[in-house]
Formats: C-alpha cells, structure tokens, sequence
C-alpha cells in the first residue's frame, strides 16, 4: 500500500529534480530567452514517455513535450548515453525555435526512464533575425530538425551539430545552449540514478505510479466540483499576416463527472499565415486551464494529472496544423485565444472560479538593424504585458503577462546600453481595462524611438477585437500599434513589418483585461 | 562597559551580555507598538550604573514595510515612467493563479509623479529640468501632506544631476528624501527605485524610533544597529539608509556562526536555524555570503544582503493529509496561538508535537520547564489523527519529521549543490530553538559529517550581534569592456569610492582597530544578462573564466567580456568580547550532568535514552548517541550511531556518523 508519507517524500524529490535540471540550463544557456526570460521546461518521463514530473517554468511547454518524447521513441533506437534532439513541430514540437533535448535514463542498464529539457533559442535560421517571422510556410521559419541522435553513447555527434549551426545566424550561441541543455539532462539523469539507488527500482516506480494517481484524484475532484453538462465558446483570431482575417476557434466542453471533453472540432482550418498551432500547443493551453483551476501549487503535473482530460481536435485546422503549414506564432498568439474561448466556457459551468479574458496577445515586437555605435547587426526582440480580466472578488492586474507566458521585461536601461534605441514611455495605459463590478487590468504604453535606421515586425493581436467582459463586465480596450514618421502618426495594423528612420518612433498600446460583472 | 546584544523579536526582545566574565541572558516582552519601549527597559534593568556598548538588530523597517505602515511617501522620475515601480519586470510569481494581485504598492498612483527631464545612456542631459516644474511639484507634495520622497532618474548613476537638484530642493523644504544615486548608483532601474522607495517609506518611521532612543541613552553610551549584510552602523546612518536594515533578522546569527567558526578552524559552515514558522539557511565559505538578489514582500532589494534561503518549516508547521491521500508538513504554522497540540490549545499536529511524542523533546526542561507541556492532551490527538489517517502512531510521528527534514533538505541542496559546492565537505552550524533536534538528521541526508550547536542556540541570534564588524558597501555601475587595457582604470574608480568609504567609515563614531576593503566586479560575457560577482585582482579576467567555468561548466575565452558593475566593501574591524573557555573534564561527563533516562523511539525502536543538563557539561566530553542533551533555549538530539564532543568553548561537535 502507498504510504502518505512516502508519497510526499517522491513528490518533493521529483520535483526538485526537475527545478535543478532548469537552473542548471538557465546559468548555463545563451539565448536571452532561456537566461533572461524563463522561456524553458524541464521534466521527467517514464519508459512510455508519459510525463511523471515537470518544474513550473513555462506553461506553453506544459503537458506538451510528452509528445516529443514518445516521437523520439517511435524514431530512435536509444542506448545508454545517447540524446535525441528535435523541434520539427509535426514530429512532437511546437515551433521551430523550441528546440528539445531527449535522455533515456538507464540502471542496471535497463531503461527505465527519460529526462528531457525544450528551450527558446534565440535564432534557428528562416527569413529573418529571430525565426519569428510573418511566414506562409514552415520553409520559412527556420531549420528543421527531425529526432536524431545528438549525442551517442556519450560523445557529442559533431556531423549533426555542424550541420544544424550551419543552418542559423549565430552558431557559436547556439552550441552554447546545446550544451547547456546536455548539461541540464545529464544533472536530471545523475539524480534520478542516486534516487533510485536509495529507494529501489520498485519502490520509485511505485511511487511513480502513486503521484500519477494522485494527481489524477486532485484533478478528478476538481472536475467533478464542475456541474454537469456542454458548455461552448467561440473567440477569433483577428488576421494572420497573410490576408485571412476572423479565424475561428471554437470549443465545446462536455463535463460528465469526474470527466472533461474538450473537443475543438468546430475550429477554422488551418491558415497561410503564421498562426497555426500544432496539437501540442492546444495540449498545453487546456492543461494550463485546468491546472490553474486546482486549489494548490503543489500538486505534481504529469501524465495522471491530465488523465481526466480528453482533448479532440481535428486534423487539418487552426488548433491542429499539418505539415508544411507555419506554426511560429501560433505557438504565441494561438495559444493564448486557445485558453481564451476554454475559460470563456467553463465560465458558464463555474462562474466564480473563471476570470474574464486577459489581454489575449503577446505583442511580439522584433527590432533590427545596423547598431552606427559598433557598426554591427542588432536584434531587438520582446514581449510586452497587458491587462488581466477581472473576477469575482478583485480587479484584474494591470501591466503584467498572463496565461501561457511569464517572460521578463527588459530594463530600458538594459535596453539603452545595448541598442541604438530610446524609450520614451512606459507606464500603464490608464482605462484601458473593462470596466464592470470587478475592473479588466489596464495595458501598458511602450513608446521606442530608433536612433538609427531599422527595421520593425510586429505580431500582435486583440487590435480589432477586444479581450472579452463577463456577466455584464465590459470588454477590455483593443491594443494600438502606431508608428510616427518624420512626427507624423500612421496607425498600423495587428501584424506588420515596416522600416524605420533615425528619429522615428513606435508605440505599441496593449490591450486591457475584460471587466467583469455590471458596474453598479 | 557591559556589551549589549538586543534582538527584537515577535514576542520577546532578547538581551545578551557580559557582566564581568559571564554571559548573561535577559527576556522582556516585546512591545511592538513601540519596540524602543522593550529595548530601553531591558538596557536600564541591565545597566545598574555602568555605560552600555549596545548592537540592536531593529524590525522596525522590516515590519513598516510587511504591514504596510510607513510613511507618505511620493516617488518622482522622468515623465512617461510614473508607474515603472508598479510594473516591475512584468511577470507574475505563481504560474497557475488565475487571480494574481501583485502585493499591495507601497506608493498610490496619484504620488507616482513625472518631471520632464532625460539624461541618455552616454550620461548626457537630453532634457534639462524646468525649475517651474519643481516648484508645482512642491506645492502638491505639500498640498498633499507628503512627509517622504523618493527620486529615481533614469541613468542617475551616469549622472546625478537631477538628482541631486531635487534632493537639495526637497530637503529644504523639510521632506525627508531619498535619491537613487546614494542608494544604489547601479542600471536597471526599477529595482534601483524600488530599493529607494522602500528607503523613503521606513525612513520617517526608523528616524522617529532611533530619536526616541537617542533621548533616553547616557551620553558614555553607545550604540549601533546591524544591517542585512551582517555588518553594523551608527544610529546616523541607520536613520538616513534604513533600507539596509529590512532583512537584518537572520544576519546576527549568521554573523554568529561565521565568527565562532573562525575560533575554532571552522571556515565552512551552512547555518541552519529552525524556528517556530520558517527555517533559514545559508553557506558560508570563509566569508560571510552576500547577494544583490533579495526580496522583501516580493519588492527586490538590490543593497548587499546576507545571502541566505528561507523555506516554510518549523516546530510549528502543521501535518495533515489532503484529499488525493498524501500527507503534507507546513507552511501553515500553529504560530504562538494556539501553538501546537502539546501547548493545550492547538488542534492540529505540528512538528513539534511529533519530537515530543518520540520522546525527543523532554516537558520538564521545555523552555526550562516554564512551558506546560500536556502530553496527555497530545496522545489523544495523535490516537485520533493515526486513526482517521490509518497510520501506526510512531510512524506518523517520524513522517511527520521526514517530511519536515526533507523540506529542509531541499533548502540546503539549494544554497549547496545547486550552487556547486559539495555539502560533504561543510559542517551544519545549528541554532534557533528548533533545530537542535533535527540537525543530525537532516545532516546525514545530506553527508554532512559535522553538527556543531553553539552554547545558548535560541538566543544565538542576539548574541551573534555582538561579533559584528562595521560594514559598508558601495557599488557603481561603469559599464567598462573587461579586457587588461582597463585594469588600471578601473582601479581609479576603486579609489574614488575608498576615499568616499574612509571618510564614511570615520562618521561612524565607532571604535576600529583596523580598516579592511574587499574589491569585488560584476562582470559577464557580452550580451549575457546575468553577472558574476568576482573578486577584484589584476589577473581579473581568468579569475572570471575560471569563475564561470567552476559556476556554469563551461567558459568562453574568445568571447568579449563587459564588467557591469564595481563593489567596494569597507569593514571595520570592532573589537569583540572575549569569549571564555569551560572547564575541562575528561571523556566521562561529569555525574551531575546526567539526570535521567527516558524512552526515545528512532526508526521506529524504542532506545533507554540519557539525559543530560548542557550546563553541566565540561570540554572534552564524549557522548555517544542515543542520548539527549537539555539546556534553557533548545535541546539537541543524538541519535544512534552518532557521536557528540564538547570542545574547549563548550560548543557541542557532533559526529553524524560514528562509524
């Protein structure tokens, strides 16, 4: 019989080793995205490559690279000291910058777990600085790279590695990270070694199997605390920076019991441009939410916890892309209206327990160009907050990230020093929250002059249609993206790529949260 | 002279002192409406007639900004930017709360105020200030009864222009003031202007509480306060940089630990001190740890702290099962009311309860047997709770205490093995009144093969105060490129900053009997985000690729190198109180330590357990576990199979495994 005490004892040990594998790869990786900003996952898989344990980092990585790793299993034949390293997005990634490494964990040599670890990387080639362009096809987006071995019996492939740093901007960097995320598995494979030396093979699979249904009883619970029946919620991706405008995702959950079917079958098919999201994205977004839902932050995310949860999509549509459709942001702009129309429904089964819509979007701003200081190439890339909605009980919170990213400003100091651009705003935009009984969070005003010529992408979302109110709350301000040339302001829309003159200025306005309840 | 170590804590100000060759300890209730109060009686019930040399580790800081109780306070920068300090670095601390508030802002938005005015990255002014708009700025500070203000320019540290334009102004027209550039002169700015806010909001409060004790002391007396850094400084400084004060609560005892280290050839230590809700640890490797990464009630600190890691688990912490069947310790703490089982209010298990119903703790030395302990009241509740749980009693009890140690594990790993240093090759220096029971066995999950408990553990905090040296640190953001063509430049601007330091340190108005300086630089790689901080040196730049190698595994020497920031830390040497040898005894402790047996269940196996009285112990001692050790303050567990020393200064050296 599973001990209580025991019990407790795995989870606190799993989960540690996950969290050390992280800041193991955070101190050690190069890309601003995985040292600055968090944008890594660490985790922990059984020999089926169902997810036992995973650190919080990221959601948009959460309940996901489970399908990385059983897509390294159905590819690779692993023996002890190899790593597979992949992101195709259509054989177990997300977008092509998330790059995942994958470690079987043998004792005794026999394999008995994986250890894998995905991060942003700062470039992996395609039309443009970053790899996150307003793309028409994955060709575009960046090296593809299906599972193979990057690691054999211990020693580094170098044919792999110098082909794929062949492919992208800055190959030095990227081997760095390379490393460091080598790094990171071996440290996850080295604890789970000591671990299972104290414990016995037995009793860690044991537990393994204790926490699944642990997790999968703290979810079930939760679940049946919904009441019964379908709930449906349709919001819109507003353009797709290739002419299509009002894509639809669309979700009708069934709660039955202790059971929820998330079903995005009635969803637009997939698009030209950049936005669509791989089944992996869709995967994590309605884990987040039901995550989110659970009472405590301490109950373990793997495989059991998510068990409950049956998620139908349809190949072929905006939630569900297929090859060679571009992904790039769907994996940063889908995924947030994903959890937008699965909140928007359980709204209605669980009013109190579900905020309005946050602002929806990431407002991805990529600024490039020749820095006349050094005479050298500069990217500029960052991720702005914007309002949360409102809820029974409080206003939402202004200027910060929700949802599926949680990435760090970059200090305009910081900023200053490093690029040939000034800040001349940055404050919250006051008002912009929907107003109602409990206020949507205001967005925030970024204000950048280029002190030099240079070139500006923009993707961003929520500019013509707003983040959604509830039970009489009103909608939260759609964002603005301006650009002032030669002092004069052209309003520009939701995705756009532009260059600008010394003296020119952009200024991006991020949507407010929706308000929730009738303001009395 | 009678040095005095005052520690103000939630329920009682702790007094040590030494009145002729004897350490003496006084308890007063703390008065927290006004804890000068407390402090002041216990100095006059300790001075009959003598002068007092009194160090005070201060709350008053710490508390004004955790209750939000400090003063008025306006924040003034460069227009466009009024609400950087509520923005923050816009993320959110939990991951899945759907509903995250950002704790409560310490300055309103309408006293968020913005001058036009902009200096640039170079230091150059791009804007000038408008004195016009100082002067409407003024009249609504005043119109809106600011008593406290903060003023953050974006690259003051380049160029202090600005503010020092509105210091100036604002100190003459009596508000108290705070300005970036003489907190903390370095880039990023909401972390410098939050640190200068916080200065602003405790300052009225900590120069009111300070004042308040100035009129009450003799004029042969003297007096100084501890900082989070471990270091002291005279009341002046301390009402004019109070935000050096705000995590001083764990610096005594570190400071403690690393001092009574230094007697006895002990350079590395992890501090482990278990308290009542929360449990501090930190790594000592022959210098006091220091980081620029603390927080207070989720606001950074950016000033030099002691670097140190706090988890949710103490005596206090509450065991109970949860709906999924798995059986959680803490955070939730029985507190002081109603306490644990045991104290006769509690209804819930803490951890505490489970060391007692082991046998671990003994009732009639608790607290020196001041505390009544119902043991009878307990058993029921353990009976009731092994029941409803289905577990056999000692068995809950000892999961009570594995789960409580293995949180503690998680903290050391943290500040260990995290951080690349092996806990194999430290000793676990044991204080609070907590751990003694724990520590040999949260040191054998972790290999530790030393636990050392100093004399008076639950008041070593106070005493630790006493071993302070006066500490100052400054920093400066240079922005320099690291490479050897800069050594000799960067060794100006050190200079700059001693001159500045020797002349602080002589403002201190305490005795030095040396002057030390530490160099240190913040450097990294070009286009990382992160910094190491190195010591200064002429071969600066392997030490950094060494330091990086050692740190992250792998080093980058092609690669160019950008030193970010330099620190310098200036210590003066106090003299300190002797401290005194115990009688030697030979290996046999003597017969008057011991008092009795009693049944102690380890591993589930009930062990004939003696006790003895600490007090009585003489150096040289050996006691060989199982065996359990009482004083006033604490009580320290010895386990089977474990070993425990007294040494010359009556420390108790315990090896954790006897094998």
């Amino acid at each position: 019989m599973t001990d209580p005490i025991t019990l407790e004892i795995f989870k606190n040990k799993l989960i540690s080793i996950a969290e050390e594998m992280g800041i193991n790869l955070q101190k050690t990786a190069y890309s601003p995205n995985i040292k600055e900003r968090k944008d890594f996952s660490c985790a922990i898989f059984d020999s089926s490559g169902s997810l036992i344990s995973q650190a919080a980092h990221i959601p948009v990585h959460l309940g996901s690279m489970s399908e990385s790793v059983k897509s390294a299993i159905k590819n690779v034949e692993f023996e002890e000291g190899d790593m597979v390293i992949l992101n195709d997005p259509f054989r177990g990634g997300t977008h092509l910058p998330d790059i995942t490494v994958i470690a079987p964990v043998f004792y005794r040599e026999k394999l008995l777990f994986f250890i894998a670890n995905r991060a942003h990387h700062a470039d992996v080639g395609g039309i443009s600085a970053g790899s996150m362009p307003l793309s028409t096809s994955i060709f575009q987006e960046g090296i593809i790279i299906p599972p193979v071995k990057l690691v054999k019996k211990g020693e580094i492939n170098r044919e792999i590695l110098e082909f794929i740093k062949s492919n992208v901007r800055t190959p030095k960097e990227r081997e760095g990270d390379f490393f460091a995320q080598i790094s990171a598995n071996i440290t996850g494979i080295r604890r789970l070694n000591e671990l299972i030396s104290r414990y016995t093979e037995d009793t860690v699979i044991e537990y393994v199997n204790a926490l699944n249904d642990y997790s999968e009883k703290m979810m079930r619970n939760k679940i049946s605390q919904i009441p019964d029946g379908d709930y449906s919620f349709t919001d819109y991706i507003e353009d797709d920076g290739a002419g299509n405008r009002d894509i639809k995702i669309s979700v009708d959950i069934k709660i039955k019991g202790s059971d929820a079917v998330v079903d995005f079958s009635n969803s637009s098919p997939q698009t030209k441009g950049s936005l669509n999201a791989v089944r992996a994205i869709t995967l994590s977004a309605v884990y987040y939410v039901f995550r989110s839902l659970l009472d405590s932050d301490d109950i373990p995310v793997n495989e059991g916890c998510f068990r409950p949860i049956e998620v139908i999509t349809k190949k072929g549509t905006v939630v569900d892309c297929t090859y060679p459709h571009g992904v790039s942001a769907g994996n940063v702009e889908t995924s947030q209206r994903i959890v937008d129309v699965v909140l928007g429904a359980l709204s209605q089964a669980i009013p109190e327990e579900v905020p309005a819509a946050s602002q929806g979007t990431m407002n991805n701003v990529t600024i490039g160009g020749i820095n006349p200081d050094t005479g050298k190439p500069f990217t500029y890339y960052e991720t702005i907050g914007g309002g949360m909605g409102g809820f029974a009980g409080g206003d939402g919170e202004s200027g910060i990230q929700s949802h599926m990213t949680n990435t760090m400003n970059t200090p305009i100091e910081a900023l200053e020093f490093e690029f040939p651009l000034m800040v001349h705003q940055y404050n919250l935009r006051k008002n912009s929250g929907g107003k109602g009984l409990f206020r949507g969070g205001d967005g925030i005003v970024r204000e950048i002059e280029v002190l030099c010529e240079s070139e500006v992408t923009v993707i961003s979302e929520r500019r013509k249609i707003p983040p959604y109110g509830l039970f009489g709350g009103e909608p939260g301000e759609v964002g603005e993206n301006i650009v002032i040339l030669k002092g004069k302001k052209i309003k520009e829309g939701g995705k756009f790529h532009r260059k600008l003159k010394k003296g020119d200025s952009l200024i991006i306005k991020t949507p407010g949260g929706g308000g929730y309840g009738k303001a009395i | 002279m009678i040095r005095v170590g005052v520690d103000t804590g939630g329920t009682f100000t702790d007094f040590v002192f030494k009145k002729g060759d004897r350490w003496e300890v006084l308890k007063i209730p703390s008065t927290p409406e006004n804890p000068a109060v407390a402090v002041l009686k216990g100095i006059n019930i300790i001075r009959k007639d003598d002068a007092c040399d009194i160090t005070h580790g201060s709350t008053v800081a710490t508390n004004a900004v955790l209750e939000r109780k400090g003063a008025k306070t306006a924040f003034i920068t460069n227009r466009g930017f009024e609400d950087l300090i509520y923005i923050g670095r816009q993320n959110r601390k939990k991951l899945y709360d759907l509903f995250y508030k950002r704790p409560e802002p310490l300055i309103p938005e309408n006293l968020r105020i913005g001058i036009k005015c902009r200096i640039n990255s170079k230091g150059e002014i791009v804007q000038a200030i408008d004195e016009n708009e100082i002067n409407t700025v003024v009249k609504f500070l005043k119109d809106n009864n600011v008593e406290s203000v903060a003023v953050s320019f974006l690259f003051s540290f380049l160029n202090p222009e600005h503010e020092k334009l509105l210091k100036e102004r604002l100190v003459r027209e009596g508000f108290y003031v705070s300005v970036s550039h003489e907190i903390v002169p370095e880039f990023r700015e909401y972390e410098r202007s939050i640190t200068t806010v916080i200065n602003s909001y405790v300052m009225p409060k900590m120069d009111k509480y300070i004042s308040h004790i100035q009129r009450e002391l003799q004029k042969k007396d003297s007096f100084r306060i501890i900082q989070s850094n471990g270091g002291v400084i005279s009341l002046e400084t301390a009402k004019k940089e109070p935000v050096r004060t705000v995590l001083s609560g764990p610096a005594g005892g570190v400071v403690g630990a690393f001092q009574t280290g230094s007697m006895i050839n002990r350079k590395r230590l992890i501090t482990f001190d278990m308290g009542g809700t929360s449990t501090d640890v930190s790594l000592i490797n022959g210098k006091i740890p220091f980081t620029t990464e603390s927080e207070i009630s989720d606001f950074p600190i950016k000033v030099p702290v002691i670097d140190i890691h706090t988890v949710g688990a103490g005596g206090g912490s509450i065991a109970y099962l949860d709906e999924g069947g798995l059986l959680s310790v803490g955070p939730e703490s029985a507190g002081a009311d109603p306490g644990p089982v045991c104290y006769g209010k509690g209804e819930k298990l803490t951890v505490t309860d489970a060391n007692l119903y082991l046998g671990r703790l003994i009732p009639e030395f608790f607290l020196g047997g001041k505390m009544k302990i119902d043991r009878k009241r307990l058993e029921k509740y353990i009976d009731h709770y092994s029941k409803q749980w289905n577990m056999e009693k000692t068995k809950l009890a000892e999961g009570i205490l594995r789960i409580a140690n293995t949180k503690m594990e998680r903290a050391v790993r943290k500040i260990s093995i995290e951080k690349g240093y092996d806990p194999r090759e430290y000793s676990l220096f044991t204080y609070g009144g907590a751990g003694g029971a724990h520590a040999v066995f949260l040191a054998r999950m972790l290999e530790i093969p030393e636990v050392i408990i100093p004399k008076n553990p639950g008041i070593f905090s106070a005493f630790g105060m006493l071993l302070s040296d006066i500490i100052k640190d400054y920093s400066l953001t240079v922005m320099l490129k690291g490479d050897q063509t800069e050594y000799s430049h960067i060794k100006k601007l050190f200079n700059i900053l001693k001159e500045k330091a020797n002349r602080d340190i002589r403002k201190e108005t305490i005795s030095v009997e040396d002057i030390r300086f530490e160099q240190y630089i913040d450097m990294r790689y070009k286009g990382q985000s992160f910094e190491l901080i190195i010591p200064f040196s002429k071969n600066f730049i392997d030490r950094f690729h060494l330091e990086h190698l050692k740190k992250y595994g792998y080093k980058l020497e092609d690669k160019e190198l950008e030193v970010v920031n330099i620190r310098l830390r200036v210590i003066g040497i106090t003299e300190k109180p002797t401290i005194d040898k115990i009688k030697e005894g030979g290996e046999n402790p003597p017969e008057d330590a011991f008092i009795g047996k009693k049944t102690v269940i380890f591993d589930g196996k009930p062990y004939e357990t003696p006790i003895f009285l600490r007090d009585k112990l003489t150096a040289g001692n050996v006691i060989k576990g199982a065996a359990i050790i009482v004083e006033y303050s604490s009580t320290t567990v010895i386990p089977p199979h474990s070993c425990l020393k007294v040494d010359t200064y009556g420390n108790l050296m315990i090896n954790t495994y006897n094998e």
